[in-house]
């Protein structure tokens, strides 16, 4: 970036010609994006013609749209790395896969939504609209390596997600998620800035992650550390770490379902891979203070996280708390910090998507034909619904660990990866806080299964008969049963997922700097 | 490709009767669980044949590759250790299944369950690497945590939670002791091989043997972390009860066998005096628990945990007569104890009751349960090691096996076998002797009615199996001998040349 | 000392003092119009910072939009939504109040050591002074190019936001269905923290 801005200042007004100014700009990297906000005016354009034409036309415009964005991030994968916009985005293995985890998790969302949207009276058109916001914020997140790129697309995501979290304004309860979410998570943004202007000021003017990561390393300050422990509170907010999780249950809870599936995935994907991308790929020269900080982090995620969700009996609370303890999961493999450890934060993450939002999808269908989301009025439903009772058991099954579920598989590598890089405490942490998620997710089953017809919740006992010829209720069913499949399927057939996540990681430059310097260093120490 | 199709009759059974598009009414998917377990069966003994009894070592063995950069693959095979539990396995859940008869509702879950639960032990059995064996462990839990908690007795919801914890916390410290061991030698290694201990430290040793000896330990289960079975006995029907105390106790069993000694001899030998005295402890305290009972199924559990402690005993002193002595007396308790808790279910569903306080005389051949009540002074005479049956054979070569080693502990656990004949002398005089109770012996309880007529032949039949195999073994020990021996001793020399090499206490 | 940096250590040392006394009546004063006024105060003292930074394109756009726009907006919602509302009151306030001083008074101590005992690159770059618009232009459409554009996205999706949210307008029936609607999806049974006696509203 420095010598750039000196060609652009020594040059004058003599800007670069067009054509290679268009080379240099790469914009090719960011067409997936540009797929989904293609997808998101055309979808505002039809919401225009009325409610009717929206309902028809919305939903195949954003399959499109993100379709388009998948096979265009799959065309991505592997390709020669080059940085795009000067240095402000930069399409490597690692964005490319979280990217599609966002994309994949607003897709299977928006399949989830449609139903619940219009059973509440709200428009389609800019529901859709402003989730697609959100992804286009949360993709570019994943990509961005320059901290001007890194805030704004941090707030579109945000903005949107405030947006998305009051949609059902005539609902109290959502506007005070939303209210909770804004002034929380504005604060965060404002934490961000602080920390993020801290380094544009010790780096003397660079905002690109390289060149902060070089200024770094050459002149370690106190005030560095002090803007290292201003990013991490934000990324540590995005990914609802304890003690930063405190707007999540009640965001979760007051929220549409279907914005909660996104949050819950998509939005903390985007979280991780900021994580990665700051941490990893910036703050290098304080791998022990940020690994100590997160340590911390992940301990305390696991324990509260799976300790509080014990005492819930909202099924939305319950996964609140529930989604806190599995990111302190994934902290785990980032914490490693080895080849295993984010290779498995990947593959969790990947079968996280599957598992969290195959079982939204069942609480959202209960929640449709019942209107309740609590778990006991769960009681006695494997009588009148056996498919919403096998797939919410299969998921949290999966959830809970437990073979041969995709979950079992992401829980056993992460384990592994963090065993091997010697974090027994961690490690262990896990293993004790997974029997105690293990007894609330077989409460939740427990409900479901073992109640006799005439221990049934009063819900139950007047449960509306099963139609699925609504609009929107064939979708839904699509994404429940995809989701359930792959959660109970995939974890056997799991090895091309394993093969993706370790060469999601082989082809991402920062993360083989990182292995290579703590590779480095265990051998010193060795 | 014998051994895949152990795994694969069960679990695509399941996964058939599952999908299996009509309402499914109890008789069919009862008759479809049951032709499935009697291929498996077939199949089990045809392994026999495959089985070359000279070898020591692992046989059959077959494989793919599967999640290498966890270090999971696909390893079957097959020794004289695995090769008597896979048959206890395929016959006790083929009895199961056919004394499973009054499973009104919900029978397609329930037989989806017990054929799911036997493919996961058999693939326990079969597992020749680590993380596959505690993946099959682990799958076993949630269809024995339904089977208890829907088809259970009133309490059944307090016991199958108690279950399903105390088994979550053993296969994580399991899980967490193969990670350890994995990791032991810098390479990530998870296939079966014992030498990969002797480079770890031997702290780190016991470390990792310990925490396999309390998870393995809960689900024997040894004294202090028992107190899962009784509840869990009490509560689940007859079938479960069967399965879980003839198979799914062995899984514990097997593993500290396999795993506890079979992956860390170094560490076994020097914890070996300790394991004996808290074997010795286990029995004793679970023959007196047994005594203190009045209910008759908390009785024989109880004796489980009496019982299943001489194994460790056994596995402690390690010489060849002695794991012998152990693999005999696992197969001996499975049998005996499937056929005690068939016997108790008999006995409640013809009386509503299985308070000895209540029961008395139901010999009587006129309105009694005669032949139930036969087979019941059988199966007691065989647990408490009768000669001619399948217990004494066990016990015999379980003493005889470790006394030399450690004299005091096999004598407290010979006291422990003693009282067996107490309690069951107790509990057959109680219920089954004396003048049948019209009128109430206790008076807090109504008179005794016996509400169905007496069993037929035909019902009984499974017991009659079991009766039958029991004293079969007792007499014939060699049948079960020659396919077990060559590989318990190997065992037993592994162990034996290690502390030639390694003098007991003296870290390397 | 110069006059010229003599001349400049007044500016900011009066801008500063306004800027804190400011920023600090904005938080404490308990009427709320006050409070707006005075952040207007807060935002030109901040104009004037960038001023004496050279940085006059920065200082022109913070007069325009934040007190041009943001603090006049806030001020129409004041007097748009002149509503006595009883809050509950917040248990146990008087130990919160000292609780979050202590902390922010320990941030605001690190933070003054941190910048005095950090070695800062001084003087920083040379201001452009006048070139500072082309600058930025040129910055604009090369390498902030990406921010640039997403940053429209931003105001398009907050834009539509404000709309939906501002819009009286919900749907009476399902579109499909005709049925009434329910945004009551979600659990029923709590009441929400916020309000202290929901309000039933009516289903139009």
């Amino acid at each position: 970036m420095p010598t750039l801005l000196a060609d652009l200042g020594g040059a004058g007004l003599g800007m670069p010609s067009m054509g290679d100014l268009s080379l240099q700009l790469n914009a090719g990297a960011i067409a997936p994006e540009v797929a989904v906000l293609l997808a998101l005016l055309i979808s505002l354009l039809v919401d225009l013609a009325g409610e009717k034409a929206a309902s028809r036309w919305v939903p195949p415009i954003c399959y499109g749209g993100l379709g388009a964005a998948l096979v265009l991030l799959a065309l991505q994968w592997n390709s020669p790395l080059a940085p795009s916009f000067f240095g402000g985005f930069l399409a490597d293995n690692l964005a490319v896969a979280f990217r599609a985890v966002v994309a994949a998790s607003t897709l299977i969302t928006l399949l989830l939504s449609w139903r619940y949207v219009e059973r509440s009276g709200t428009p389609v058109g800019e529901y859709a609209a402003i989730l697609l916001a959100a992804t286009v914020g949360a993709m570019i997140l994943c990509g961005s390596t320059d901290l001007v790129s890194i805030f704004i697309s941090l707030e579109t995501l945000s903005v949107s997600s405030y947006l998305l979290a009051g949609y059902m304004k005539r609902d109290a309860r959502s506007s005070e998620a939303a209210l909770k979410y804004l002034l929380v998570g504005s604060a965060a943004a404002a934490v961000f800035l602080y920390g993020a202007s801290l380094l544009y000021g010790i780096t003397g003017g660079a905002t690109d992650l390289a060149s902060i990561a070089v200024a770094l390393q050459t002149s370690a300050k106190p005030v560095a550390a002090l803007s290292l422990v201003f990013v991490l509170a934000t990324v540590a907010f995005k990914i609802a770490a304890v003690p930063f999780h405190q707007w999540t249950p009640d965001v979760y809870e007051g929220s549409p379902t279907p914005v909660v599936a996104f949050l819950s995935v998509g939005s903390k994907a985007a979280g991780f891979a900021l994580a990665l991308r700051i941490l990893v790929g910036c703050f290098e020269s304080f791998n022990e203070q940020w690994k100590l900080l997160f340590t911390v982090l992940a301990l305390l995620s696991m324990v509260l996280g799976n300790v509080v969700a014990l005492a819930q009996t909202s099924m939305k609370r319950m996964l609140a708390y529930s989604s806190i303890g599995q990111a302190g999961f994934v902290m785990i493999g980032m914490v490693c910090g080895t080849e295993d450890g984010f290779a498995a934060m990947v593959l969790y993450m990947a079968s996280y998507l599957f598992m969290n939002l195959g079982a939204f999808a069942c609480i959202i269908l209960f929640s449709l034909r019942t209107g309740s989301d609590r778990i006991a009025d769960y009681a006695g439903l494997y009588q009148k619904d056996p498919l919403i009772t096998l797939g919410l058991s299969l998921c949290l099954l999966s959830l809970g660990g437990i073979p041969p579920m995709l979950g079992f598989f992401g829980k056993i590598y992460l384990f592994f990866a963090g065993w091997a890089d010697h974090q027994y405490l961690l490690v262990v942490v896990g293993l004790i806080t997974s029997v105690v998620s293990i007894y609330y997710y077989i409460s939740v089953i427990k409900m479901m299964v073992v109640k006799e017809p005439q221990e049934a919740s009063d819900v139950v006992k007047e449960y509306p008969a099963i139609t699925w010829n609504l609009a929107g209720m064939p979708s839904l069913r699509a994404a429940l049963v995809g989701c359930v499949l792959v959660t109970a399927v995939g974890g056997i057939l799991s090895n091309p997922l394993f093969m993706w996540a370790s060469s999601t990681v082989a082809g991402t430059p920062i993360l083989q700097q990182a292995i290579a310097a703590s590779g480095g260093g265990a051998a010193a120490l060795g | 490709m014998t051994l895949t199709l152990l795994l694969l009759i069960p679990f695509l059974g399941a996964l058939g009767l599952s999908l299996w598009p009509r309402t499914l009414c109890e008789v069919v998917a009862r008759r479809t669980a049951i032709v499935l377990l009697i291929i498996q069966l077939l199949l089990s003994l045809r392994v026999i044949f495959l089985f070359d009894s000279t070898d020591g070592g692992m046989q059959l063995q077959e494989g793919l590759y599967w999640l290498s950069s966890l270090g999971l693959d696909y390893r079957l095979g097959i020794d004289g250790l695995s090769l008597p539990l896979v048959l206890i396995n395929a016959v006790l859940t083929l009895v199961a299944a056919i004394v499973s008869r009054s499973i009104s509702q919900r029978p397609r879950l329930y037989f989806c369950l017990l054929l799911v639960i036997s493919g996961a032990v058999n693939g326990a059995f079969l597992s020749q690497n680590l993380l596959l064996f505690f993946l099959f462990y682990e799958l076993e839990l949630i269809p024995l945590w339904l089977l208890i908690s829907v088809w259970g007795g009133s309490n059944r919801a307090y016991a199958a939670t108690k279950f399903l914890i105390f088994t979550a916390v053993s296969g994580m410290l399991i899980l967490g002791a193969f990670l350890g061991l994995a990791f032991a030698t810098g390479s990530v290694d998870f296939s079966l091989t014992p030498v990969t201990t002797l480079q770890l430290s031997m702290g780190g040793q016991i470390l990792l043997l310990s925490a396999l000896l309390i998870g393995f330990g809960i689900k024997v289960p040894l004294f202090p972390f028992h107190t899962w079975l009784p509840d869990a006995h009490t509560e689940a029907s007859t079938p479960v009860s069967v399965l879980l105390a003839g198979v799914l106790l062995k899984l514990g069993t097997y593993g500290i066998l396999r795993f506890g000694m079979g992956l860390f001899p170094e560490a076994w030998s020097v914890l070996a005096p300790g394991l004996a005295i808290w074997a010795a402890i286990s029995v004793l305290y679970g023959s007196l628990a047994a005594i203190a009972q009045v209910d008759m199924k908390r009785m024989v559990a109880y004796s489980s945990v009496g019982h299943m402690g001489y194994v460790l005993l056994a596995a402690a002193a390690a010489t060849p007569v002695s794991l012998l002595g152990s693999v005999f007396q696992m197969v001996s308790h499975g049998l005996i104890s499937a056929l005690l808790f068939m016997l108790v279910g008999v006995v409640y569903k013809a009386t509503g009751t299985r308070n000895l306080d209540v029961l008395r005389g139901l010999l009587n051949p006129e309105r009694g349960l005669p032949l139930t009540g036969s087979l019941m002074i059988l199966g007691v005479m065989a647990s408490a090691g009768l000669p001619g049956m399948a217990g004494f054979i066990s016990e015999f070569l379980l003493f005889r096996g470790s006394i030399e080693k450690f004299p005091i502990a096999t004598l407290l656990s010979m006291v422990g076998s003693a009282l067996t004949a107490v309690y069951f002398l107790l509990l057959v005089n109680r219920a089954f002797f004396g003048r049948l109770a019209v009128t109430p012996v206790d008076p807090n309880s109504g008179p005794l009615d016996i509400r169905i007529p007496a069993s037929t032949l035909v019902e009984q039949l499974p017991s009659l199996m079991l009766a039958g195999s029991v004293v079969f073994i007792g007499l014939w020990p060699t049948s079960l001998a020659s396919i077990t021996e060559s590989a318990t001793n190997s065992m037993a020399q592994l162990m034996s040349t290690l502390s030639i090499v390694l003098p007991i206490g003296v870290t390397p | 000392m110069t006059i010229a940096s003599f001349t400049q250590l007044i500016c900011f040392s009066i801008l500063s003092i306004t800027l804190v006394l400011g920023a600090l009546g904005v938080v404490l004063l308990p009427n709320i119009v006050y409070s707006a006024f005075l952040l207007g105060g807060v935002f030109l003292s901040v104009a004037g910072l960038y001023l004496l930074l050279n940085a006059s394109f920065v200082a022109a756009a913070q007069v325009l939009v934040y007190v041009g726009a943001v603090n006049v907006l806030i001020l129409f919602a004041i007097m748009l939504v002149n509503k006595k509302e009883n809050l509950a009151a917040v248990p146990g306030l008087p130990l919160r109040r000292v609780l979050s001083g202590l902390v922010c008074g320990g941030l605001l101590a690190l933070l003054i050591r941190v910048a005095f005992t950090t070695p800062w690159a001084l003087p920083g770059p040379s201001p452009v002074g006048e070139e500072a618009t082309i600058r930025i232009g040129e910055h604009l459409f090369s390498d902030y190019l990406l921010p640039f554009e997403l940053a429209s996205v931003l105001l398009l999706m907050a834009m539509i936001g404000a709309i939906v949210l501002a819009r009286r307008d919900v749907f009476s029936s399902d579109i499909v269905t005709g049925a009434p609607v329910d945004q009551g999806l979600i659990e029923k049974a709590r009441t929400p923290l916020l309000v202290q006696n929901p309000v039933q509203e009516p289903v139009r």
